[in-house]
């Protein structure tokens, strides 16, 4: 690959765009998954209980909830 | 990477641009999420349907299957909207 060809700060900016953008996606998947295991307790039906989305949302909410307070946690130590 | 090192972009440049290489990079880590999500949907779909590995893989197993599938899906819109649109 010809390096010279490619703009260098363009392809930065790109570059960490999709990064950003892989991060968000393994946050999704990660999260997903361990709230499946919470939420999801029986066999999977053919529609979510109200229960089980409300769950779900919870779920993840309290897991952003929680990353900000080990955040800060840790920030306090230094 | 082969698909590096030949340009998409035709004969008449031999230059590889920006643009073909953020378009390789893009469908490549597409490719490369829609694989590891399979990965997982695989995972947790065997988890809850395939209980106990029978002889031949039952009509119960798989229609458990398919809706596993598509709850996993509406799951990670759930997760991804709670995750955006309703934190503070």
């Amino acid at each position: 690959m010809d390096a010279s060809s490619l703009n260098s700060a363009e392809l930065q900016r790109l570059i960490s765009q999709e990064k950003e953008r892989a991060m968000v996606n393994e946050m999704v998947a990660k999260l997903t998954s361990a709230c499946w295991d919470k939420c999801i307790t029986g066999t999977p039906g053919s529609k979510f209980s109200s229960s089980e989305s409300t769950c779900l949302a919870n779920c993840a909410q309290r897991y952003m909830d929680m990353s900000i307070i080990i955040m800060k946690r840790f920030q306090s130590m230094q | 990477m082969d698909s590096f090192s030949s340009p998409s972009s035709g004969s008449s440049s031999s230059q590889f641009s920006t643009e073909d290489f953020m378009d390789q990079l893009k469908t490549q880590l597409a490719q490369a999420y829609a694989e590891e999500f399979l990965e997982t949907v695989r995972g947790k779909c065997f988890e809850k349907c395939i209980t106990k590995p029978g002889s031949s893989l039952s009509g119960s197993e798989s229609s458990c299957i398919s809706r596993c599938v598509e709850r996993y899906i509406e799951a990670t819109g759930i997760i991804s909207r709670a995750m955006f649109s309703a934190s503070r």
